[in-house]
Formats: C-alpha cells, structure tokens, sequence
C-alpha cells in the first residue's frame, strides 16, 4: 500500500506501509534474549529478599553450593567490589546518584532486593539452589507509606541521613496568595495516583558472553538502549569500551523500564567474565512485578485560580513522590518536569512549583512512559473539578483557555516555550468525532432511566526528542551493496516501536530505492554508531534525521557516478525504483545494483553521517476523548468510545503512530482501572502474578478511534515523537468519564486506582 | 518460575492411577489439565515428589445419562462440557455457568473434575454442583464410593476426598417440569475469578409457584455456599411476588463469612453479590415462566 508521487519514485513516508518486522515475529521468527542459547551456557537466578527491611546477619551458601549442578553462588561480598564506575551516558558522571550496590550489602531494602546470585546448569537448577541458600534476616523498622516517610524515624538510606531524596521549590505557593485570594473562582485539591509499572511482556534479560581467550565481552540484552548497555558496561567492569559489544535482536517491550541499567543487570555484568561460560538471565514476572521498579505512586496539591469569565490566572501544583529504595536515575529531574509541564497547552499566565522526593521500602522507581504524566492527570481532573463548581461545560471551560495558533510560541510561567502546536485543533476534532452535543443529549436521556454515562476530556503538551546532550545525536550508514541490496544501520533499541520499518521507509525515499531492496540492522553496537536509543519519544523523529543526513551523502556519490556513466550533468539525472535516469530519456539510466558493482571498492557506495538536533526538544499534543457507561450497583466501568486527536507532525507511518497511541492509552486505561502494584502495610508486595496484577485485556478496551491534526516541527521531515502520549492523555480523560458518569451523585474523584470497589465506596460516601 | 523436580507417571487406567496414588502417598498429586496446578507449582507453592497425569485415562471421560442423572467423567474438559448438546438440554446451569470459567484457551485443557477437585470457592463447576446436590464418584485402592456435594467441599481449595482417591465422575440431577436457570457473576475483567456469583435455578408449578429453587453462591466464602434457609423460605411463594432485590438480600444476610482482598471488602463483595444474586433470580425465574 503505497502511493506514487508525482516524480514517479515511490513514496513511502506517509503510506500504511507493512511493518517489515511483523513477518519475523508473527510466525515465531523473533529473536528474544531467552531464544539465545550459547554452548555451555550457564543460568542465574537471584535469591531476593522476602522481608521489606532487615539487617542481613549471615549467608550460608553451602548447602546451594552442594546441590550437583550448581556452579557459583555470589554474594555481595563477591559481587560488589568489582564495580569500577557506575553511571548512565546519558545522564553524566557529574549527576548525584542514588546508591545502586549490585547486591543487598548488610541490609536488604525491600521485598525482592537481590541478596544472592545462583549459577547453575539451569534455571531449574538455579531455582531449586536458591531456595537452599538460607540467609539469616533481622527485620527492622520499614517505611512503607511515603506518605509518611520524610518524618518517620526509620531511615531507607541511613547514609543520606533523610528520607527525603531530594526537593525543589521554583517559587513558593504563597507568592501567589494574593491572586488566589483575589480570584473570582479557586479549584484546589489533594491528587493521588497509584504505583503501577510498565510490564513489558518479556521480562528483563541479558546473556553475557565473556571470552577469556580474547578479552572480549558480548551481551545479548533485552534492552531499549544497546549502545548505554554497552558504555555502562565498560565503565562498570572498568574494560574498554571496545572490547564490549551488545546485540540487541527483538525486544518484547520496555517501555522506559528497559533505558537503564539496574542492579540485577549490573549483578549479571559482574559475574559473567568469573563463571567461565556464557551467563543467561530472564527476569520472570514474579522478578518484574517484584524487582523491575515501580513507576507512578505520587500525589500533589494542585491549585488553580480563574476570573469571572473562566479564564485561568495562575496554576500551582506541590508534588510528592514515591521512589522506592533503589530509584534509577537519580529522581529529581523527571520530579520537576511534573511542575515544569503542569500548565499544560493552556493560557496559564502565574504558576511555579514545589516538587519532593522519597526514599520508602519498596521497589525502586523506573522510567515509565510519559514519567511525568501526574501533570496532566492533575491537571486535568481540576479543571474538570472546576467546571462544575463553576457550573461551566467542561469543554467550554477548556476551549477558553487552549493556547490558539496565533498565540505561539509560547512561554509557560514555568519557563517552557511551546512552539509548532494544535491545541485547540485536536481538540476540535477529537470533539467533532464524538460529536459531544449529542453524547450529552443521551447521557441525559440514559439518566433519566437510571443508566450513568459520562465523558472525560483530556489535552496535553509534550517534550518529545530532547536535542541536548547526548539525546541530541543520532548516526546512521547506509550501504548499497554490490548486489543492489541497501542496508541501513541505526544505533537500535526498538522495542516495539517499528524504528525498523520506518527507517526502512525514509531510506527508501531518500534514495529513491524500492523498498522492497533496503534492510537494517539495528541494535548490534559492533556495527553501528552511538544513539540513545528509545527514549523520550525520540527514536523515530531522530533516526529520521540520521537517516536524512546519511542519505544526502550517499545521494550525492550515487548522482556523480551516475552522471560519469550516463555522460549527463548531475542535474540532468533522478533517482527511482533503485534506479538513476536521465531526467528527459527515463529509459536511459542504471540501476543501484550496477552503479554499486561500478564503485571502486565494494564499499564505495557506503556512507555514514550523523545528525545533530536543532532545538532543545519538539513539542507534541493530543486530546483524549473517552465515554463509559458505570454500573452504580457493581462499580464496573464499561468504555464506550476512545478517541484520540494527535498532532505529531506529518507521520512517517500511521500504523505505527496509531499503534504507539493505542498501547500507551491501554496502558493508562489500565493505570486507572485495574493496575495496582500494591504492597501492604508491612511492605509486602500483593500483586506479583498476572492473578492479581491486572492488565486490560482485549475484552475491556473498545475500538480506539484515531484523528490527526499536521504541525511539521522544525526536526527532519517535520516529525515529532509520539511514543509516550497515549500513557499521558488515558489516564485523567478515564478518570474524568467516571467522575461525569457519577457527577448525579456528587461524587469528586481526586485518588486512584477507581476499581469497582472504590467506585462504590465513593458512592456509599 | 521453575517447579522444584518431581517424576512423572502417565497411568492408563483409574484402577492403576488409584494404586499409583495409593502406593507414592502423599508425596503424590493428580495431574489432569493443570490449568490450577501447573501455576501452583511453578511458583513453588506446592510442590509434589509424583505428579500422576490422568490425561491419558479414556474411562475419564465422557458425557452420558446414567440412573437418571447426568455423568460427567472427571477427565472430560471444560471445553467438552461446553460444546455438548446433552449439557445443555439436561444440565442448563452447567452450560451457562462452563463460558464464564477463564479463557477458551484454558477451558480446552481444564477438565470438569480438576475444577471440582480444586475447589475454588470462586469457581463456577463448584457452586453448580453445589447447587444442583450433584454426586462425586470416587476411586481407591479400597473401592468405589460417592460423596454428595453437600459433604464434598471442606473448605478453602479442600475436599472430603483421601490423598490416594481418585474423583473419576460427577453425576449432576436432572431438573425437569417448568424451570429455568441463570448464573450471574462479576469479575474484574472477561475471564478473570469471579468477585461475587449467583447460580440459581427455579422450577415452578403450573400456576407459577415456586416448586423448588437452589441459591448457589460463587466466591462468598470459603468454599462455594448455598442459601438453604433462604430457598426454603421461598418454596411454595409465587414467583411473582418475589423480588429479586429481596433475594438478594435475604440471601447475603444468611451468609457465614465472606472473603477480603485487594479487589474488595467483605462488605464490597456481598453487595456485588446481592446484584448478581438479584440478576440471576431475575433471569431464572422469566426463563421458568416462559420457557
Ligand atoms: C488464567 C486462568 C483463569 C482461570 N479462570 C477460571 C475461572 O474463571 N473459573 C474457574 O472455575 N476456573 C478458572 N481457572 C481454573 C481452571 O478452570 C482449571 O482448569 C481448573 O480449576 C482445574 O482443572 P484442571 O483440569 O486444570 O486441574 P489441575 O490443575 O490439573 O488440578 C487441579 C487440582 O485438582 C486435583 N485433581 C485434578 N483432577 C483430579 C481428579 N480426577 N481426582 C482428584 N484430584 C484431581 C489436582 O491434583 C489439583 O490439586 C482459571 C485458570 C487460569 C490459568
């Protein structure tokens, strides 16, 4: 399904291309990091901590150790010392960190620290020694309600000498107390989400692959990011970077829960170059509901000044967050973006923020799409708060506010510049498909016979593609072979966001190739340049940009030799169908396998380059529209209709733009509804299996409906990211729907998650 | 997730599979589609020396009238008992109740008899059995013997059955005259372990009075219930007088205890349960009236 353009050449950027790597993983083709299997290879299982805080008092590791089969128990004391250096690329040596000991040294933290390393003959094995090595525990004191963690007397880390990791106050609340107190209309209160995390299909996971022989260390990584894999290993085991390579093949997911390098991962790099054979590990989903990290699990209080007629005069949000005891990164900075974000694609002339960081007994936090998307439900379920105490449409009372066009660019008071947005157009839109006049008609009718529907609105503004830093960087090569094949190689970490099928496309139209010539390799640091990977919504719109660069120089050789050999000028010559013509005579020209064969050396039709970002990040916005019927008696809610109006720019590929938005809104539907990664009050995880972590399925989620508004950012092609929106518009336009299905009963919703049960509590209220 | 190491046996017939049973004791379980099983021991929940797969026994399965009731062999699977015509013109609660256990995927390896002899008190096969005063049949060493459902369900994911008996069938009653069945339930998402359920069945007499009614209870304690009191109360009333949100009720005010976790409160629960008691009453009670 493609389209020609007017030039002739196929074009393949904007079509409903095929992904090229649905083949492979449909008929059971992928490669995950539990279908490698190295001779001799050698299997590890951690033994983690069953108690939320305890001082550890002895290991015993011989009866493990006798078991036949079993190779290696580690310890911390034979793990640790080995670290040399351990810090993320793209977060910098000079950042503060948060202790990452390999292994659970002297004290275990919370339920599923890893306390111990078993290598055996085989996971079984491993898993049957683990529950003989028997560590003596002395429980002490656990913070488990960050709530009340900055005054509780236990300390998670007695060396910080605080439960408090870290705080920020840009301006305090009360520098704003006389517009409040002025303001015709004030909507003020207390939001909580719930944890919950991301819970990609595939666990984590890592084969290391030492050879003593040759100094070499290979990691197979179930990763978002081989070429961090890659550095943080060399660093961590203090080996040059180049004798380290990392092959990523198929990812099951991510997510943000696969950017960094975590202890477990870490305990893996430490012991593999020691046990003499290749090393697996494959996190289980007991180990990633225990140990992957948590994300979510933070609340604010969010206040908002209006005058008469609605319009918004100043924002504030206070914000408290959960950080279990081994964040990963440092937390401050994603803390802040909360508050910096806050404002929103509105008018928001006053605001600042207070953010707060917490250390707790429970499992550390991680990245998690949209990390900051608490700005939005806050925000979004105040205004919708507010408009009914100010007796106003919800939507009436957004449209006042969304920035307009001609308002661009546009400073928030929190010092972001939005530029090249659409608010109020997907909103519009997002409207216009649901035709919300007529929704509100049948929920008056439904109600009038006892049925409660509601509608949830939600927009939001999104950094996408950070251009700083190393974020800001992206290679590409591009080969033609002397067989005609072309080959793009991209730094990788696609996890299910198709980076292989759309650097299949613009290469494709960059060179005037057909498609069906261009392969990529990605995700194998021995053959391609440095990239960060997935992160940020970043790897579409950034690879576009190497892939543009790179092209351009292969372009050019492609014309000259074209040229000499057609004896045309340069200008005379196009490039189609893997073919270069003369522009007047389209029958006289050579193909890309002939002129490839024509260079010089095989590799004379090669090139690498890399693109550099032009702007610090590129912003992106969408509405979320949702209704849903709730059965007053049971507290189900049943989604009726999803709609989801995006602008990221012109799309490189629609089905891969609406699947990123269609799995983000699953998973925030999910947060709202059914996932709770719930520990009880002595800091014992509750939900460790998929009979208790609930995942929307199928079943629950109705048909998303798609709109597109086009803003070209100022990146390559005028793409923007939208890997993490979904995740950050689902959340407050579910929880806004119930909370207008139930508005009959006064009820205001201001904690998560909304279960049937706590929707008929707020009802019995 | 690895299950500790056991041996495997693979017997051919209920008389070997009960000796088999008999002679390993109580380091010994009985596999069958080990939908339940299977999970328990990979999370090292349960761990067992012997595990006797009694997949490949064929007298265990099999659907067919027997003393006026409906057999069920205990190896037949779910998907079997779904799929059967008999099911569902003898046994109608057992048809509506058997979609509502987990996913077609698991129902096509679940059987009939690893469900009742699990024993989940949330379970649908349990609560129907219950209801319907089925009869488990039983294999050991030392014969045959039959155990009504009433004496059958100890407790929580325990039964009246030795370690070393085999169940080998059910025989579920068949109802005749003017009756109709419903089962309701609610579940935090399509397929998951009910919350709360209902499966109710009413047969009424030629001037719509209630000849007879069972109230079978599905995750309202610790093993499936049955409001006794309540059906007795409701014998002899005409149904039209009844309302459903009275049996709902009347139902929830005469249970024992009711379970607490994290998808909801004791409290929760038994209002859940008086809707779906309500609903299915509701249901039951129009299919006995018109058919
Ligand atoms: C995701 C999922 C969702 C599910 N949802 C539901 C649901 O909604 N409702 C529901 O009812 N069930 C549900 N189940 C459980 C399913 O129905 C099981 O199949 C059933 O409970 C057990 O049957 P089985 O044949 O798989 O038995 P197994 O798992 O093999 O055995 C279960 C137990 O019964 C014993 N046993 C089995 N057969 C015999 C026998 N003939 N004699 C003596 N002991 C025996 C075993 O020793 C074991 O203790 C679900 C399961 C899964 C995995």
């Amino acid at each position: 399904m493609t389209e020609r353009a007017a030039d002739g050449g196929a074009r393949y950027a904007g079509a409903r291309v095929h992904r090229v790597e649905d083949d492979r993983l449909l008929t059971g083709r992928g490669t995950f990091v539990d279908d490698v299997s190295l001779p001799g290879m050698l299997h590890a299982c951690f033994v983690r901590s069953p108690i939320a805080r305890a001082a550890i008092q002895r290991i015993d590791t011989s009866a493990a150790l006798a078991l036949p089969g079993v190779r290696f128990v580690f310890t911390a004391a034979d793990l640790n010392p080995g670290v040399r250096e351990q810090w993320h690329t793209t977060i910098g040596k000079e950042m503060p960190e948060t202790p990452r000991p390999p292994l659970a040294e002297g004290e275990v933290r919370f339920v599923g620290d890893p306390v111990a390393l078993v290598v055996a003959e085989s996971r079984y094995l491993a898993e049957d020694a683990a529950e003989l090595v028997e560590v003596d525990y002395e429980p002490l004191p656990a913070v488990v309600d960050y709530t009340e963690a900055e005054h509780a007397k236990a300390l998670v880390h007695e060396s910080h000498g605080s439960n408090v990791i870290a705080q920020l106050t840009t301006v305090p609340a009360s520098a704003f107390d006389e517009v409040f107190a002025s303001a015709a209309h004030v909507a003020s209160e207390t939001i909580y989400q719930q944890a919950y995390a991301p819970v990609p299909i595939e666990g984590r996971g890592l084969v290391v692959d030492y050879s003593s022989v040759t100094g070499d260390l290979t990691i197979h990584a179930s990763t978002q990011t081989p070429h961090e894999v890659r550095l943080f290993c060399s660093r961590l085991l203090g080996m040059p970077e180049e004798r380290v390579r990392v092959v990523t093949r198929d990812t099951g997911g991510g997510f943000g829960q696969k950017v960094m390098v975590q202890r477990d991962e870490m305990c893996l790099m430490l012991a593999g170059p020691v046990v003499g054979a290749p090393l697996k590990w494959v996190e289980d989903r007991r180990e990633n509901l225990l140990a992957a990290g948590k994300s979510r699990q933070e609340h604010a209080a969010v206040k908002m000044a209006f005058d008469a007629d609605g319009a918004i005069q100043a924002a504030y949000i206070d914000f408290v967050q959960d950080c279990g005891a081994y964040p990963t990164p440092w937390p401050l900075f994603p803390a802040a973006a909360v508050g910096t974000f806050f404002p929103g694609p509105y008018r928001v002339p006053r605001g600042g923020f207070a953010v707060k960081t917490l250390y707790t007994n429970t499992v550390g936090r991680a990245p998690y799409r949209g990390p900051w998307q608490f700005e939005s439900l806050a925000r979004e379920v105040l205004l919708d708060i507010a408009a009914r105490q100010m007796h106003v449409d919800p939507a009436e009372l957004r449209r006042r506010n969304l920035l307009r066009r001609d308002e661009l660019p546009y400073k928030n008071p929190n010092g972001m510049n939005y530029d090249n947005i659409s608010p109020l157009e997907t909103f519009e839109q997002a409207l216009a498909m649901l035709d919300y006049a007529k929704f509100r008609a049948e929920q008056a009718e439904a109600r009038s016979a006892g049925r409660y529907l509601g509608v949830g609105l939600a927009n939001y503004v999104e950094a996408s593609t950070p251009g700083y830093g190393v974020y800001g960087t992206e290679p590409a090569t591009i080969r033609i072979a002397p067989t005609g094949r072309i080959t793009v190689y991209v730094a990788g970490g696609s996890s299910g966001n198709s980076i292989e099928t759309t650097v299949v496309q613009l290469t494709a139209d960059a060179l005037g190739a057909k498609i069906e010539d261009v392969d990529t390799v990605q995700g194998d640091t021995a053959v391609t340049g440095f990239g960060a990977g997935t992160a940020g919504s970043r790897s579409g719109s950034m690879t576009a940009g190497a892939v543009r660069e790179t092209a351009a120089v292969l372009r050019e050789r492609i014309l000259a030799i074209a040229a000499h050999e057609l004896g045309v000028a340069i200008e005379d010559i196009e490039l189609a169908d893997s073919r270069a013509s003369v522009r007047a005579k389209p029958a006289v020209g050579v193909s890309f396998k002939d002129l490839a064969a024509l260079a010089d050396a095989p590799a004379g039709l090669e090139a690498s380059a890399r693109y550099t970002a032009n702007s610090p990040s590129i912003w992106v916005n969408a509405t979320h529209v949702c209704t849903c019927e709730v059965d007053v008696a049971t507290g189900r809610v049943q989604l009726l209709r999803y709609i989801v109006s995006e602008d990221c720019g012109p799309m490189i590929n629609p089905n891969v733009v609406e699947g990123q938005i269609a799995g983000g809104t699953v998973q925030g539907i999910g947060g709202v509804l059914f996932e709770h990664l719930a520990y009880d009050d002595d800091g014992n995880p509750v939900a460790t299996t998929f009979m208790d972590y609930l995942l929307p399925t199928a079943a629950e989620v109705p048909a998303i409906e798609f709109g597109h508004i086009e803003t070209p950012s100022p990146g390559p092609g005028g793409y923007k990211g939208v890997g993490e929106g979904g995740a950050i518009g689902a959340p407050p336009a579910v929880v806004n729907a119930v909370a207008d299905a139930l508005s009959p009963f006064g009820v205001k919703i201001t904690r998560l998650p909304l279960g049937p049960s706590q929707i008929v509590a707020l009802l019995d209220r | 997730m690895k299950p500790a190491p056991f041996e495997y046996h693979a017997p051919n017939t209920v008389a070997d599979a009960a000796n088999l049973l008999a002679e390993l004791g109580d380091g010994a379980k009985v596999l069958s589609g080990g939908q339940s099983l299977v999970p328990m021991l990979a999370l090292r929940l349960a761990v067992f020396e012997h595990l006797v797969d009694i997949g490949r026994i064929a007298e265990l399965s099999g659907i067919e009238r027997r003393n006026g009731a409906l057999w069920i062999g205990a190896g037949t699977t779910q998907a079997t008992v779904e799929a059967s015509a008999l099911v569902a013109s003898e046994v109608p609660l057992l048809a509506v109740a058997t979609p509502l256990i987990g996913h077609f995927q698991i129902r096509s390896r679940g059987t009939l008899g690893g469900s009742i002899a699990h024993a989940d008190p949330a379970a649908e096969y349990p609560a129907v059995a219950l209801a319907l005063d089925a009869t488990m049949e039983v294999v050991s060493p030392r014969g045959r013997r039959t155990i009504e459902a009433r004496d059958f369900f100890a407790g929580l994911w325990s039964t009246s059955m030795e370690p070393d008996e085999l169940l080998v069938g059910v025989s579920f009653p068949i109802w005749g005259g003017r009756s109709g069945f419903a089962v309701e339930e609610f579940a935090r998402r399509h397929g998951d372990f009910a919350i709360a359920g209902a499966a109710i069945g009413i047969e009424l007499d030629a001037v719509d009075r209630i000849r007879r009614c069972t109230l079978g209870l599905i995750g309202l304690g610790s093993t499936p219930e049955r409001a006794r009191t309540v059906e007795a109360e409701l014998a002899g009333r005409p149904v039209t007088d009844v309302e459903p949100d009275e049996v709902g009720r009347l139902v929830m005010a005469a249970l024992p205890s009711v379970p607490s976790d994290l998808h909801g409160s004791a409290a929760y629960r038994k209002r859940v349960g008086a809707a779906m008691v309500a609903r299915a009453w509701t249901t039951a009670a129009a299919e006995a009236r018109h058919g």
